[in-house]
């Protein structure tokens, strides 16, 4: 597993966790997986996925759950399944 | 902070200095008569003008500034946050027009039925672009 694998995991999670406001019961890894794609900006992404720069960032933080059909954009934009772009963690 | 952030920060400003300046000068000696009622009517001229003219203003700056950001349609989480922030603004509106009633069937007519209504319009208002601004700021 490379490094910034487990840098981008590890950011994210503690990310969400030390949030007190609204949280998503999921990770993910979109900051990984934009840095793997030749550091991908956010807006880029947005660009390709049809929503904000905004949009994005608060999907990366956790502050904000995507419909369905933003999650797959997203998945599709990085050739990547849903389940490895987004990991459930609340029980 | 996206395009429509920016606007709703100035539409909270220009309702903030509008509408102040209209409650801080209207003339509540006389709201209970036909000239309070035309005096309230008036002051709409200056209060849409104060409210009017920094967010075209400030529109066209920012829109000048980041043409790409102010092309942007709404995306889902902009919707959502439009709609959570509409919702709210239903109740202060429901409430006040009862309030209305009541002070009108209370013979507080004229000049209170009038700012009454515009005060309700501003509280929903505020309660609108406010907490979509907190939705905005938290994300969702």
């Amino acid at each position: 597993m490379p490094n910034s694998f487990a840098w981008g995991r590890s950011y994210i999670i503690i990310g969400v966790a030390t949030d007190p406001m609204a949280q998503t019961p999921f990770t993910n890894d979109i900051r990984m997986l934009r840095f793997l794609a030749g550091e991908m900006t956010q807006g880029d992404l947005g660009d390709k996925v049809g929503v904000t720069r905004q949009t994005i960032a608060a999907i990366e933080q956790g502050k904000y759950s995507p419909s369905l059909e933003v999650a797959f954009r997203i998945a599709h934009v990085f050739g990547k399944p849903l389940e490895e772009v987004f990991q459930w963690q609340q029980d | 902070m996206s395009f429509r952030e920016k606007i709703h920060w100035i539409a909270l400003v220009g309702l903030l200095s509008a509408f102040g300046w209209y409650f801080l000068n209207y003339p509540w000696e006389i709201a209970n008569s036909p000239k309070g009622m035309y005096t309230a009517v008036w002051m709409l001229l200056p209060v849409t003008i104060i409210f009017l003219v920094p967010m075209v203003a400030g529109a066209a700056f920012f829109a000048i500034r980041s043409p790409k950001d102010a092309d942007l349609k709404e995306d889902e989480r902009e919707k959502g946050i439009h709609l959570r922030g509409t919702h709210l603004a239903y109740y202060p509106l429901a409430i006040g027009v009862q309030l209305n009633i009541f002070v009108l069937i209370n013979g507080f007519n004229y000049g209170y039925a009038v700012t009454i209504l515009i005060a309700t319009l501003v509280i929903a208002e505020l309660i609108r672009v406010g907490s979509q601004l907190y939705y905005y700021r938290r994300g969702y």
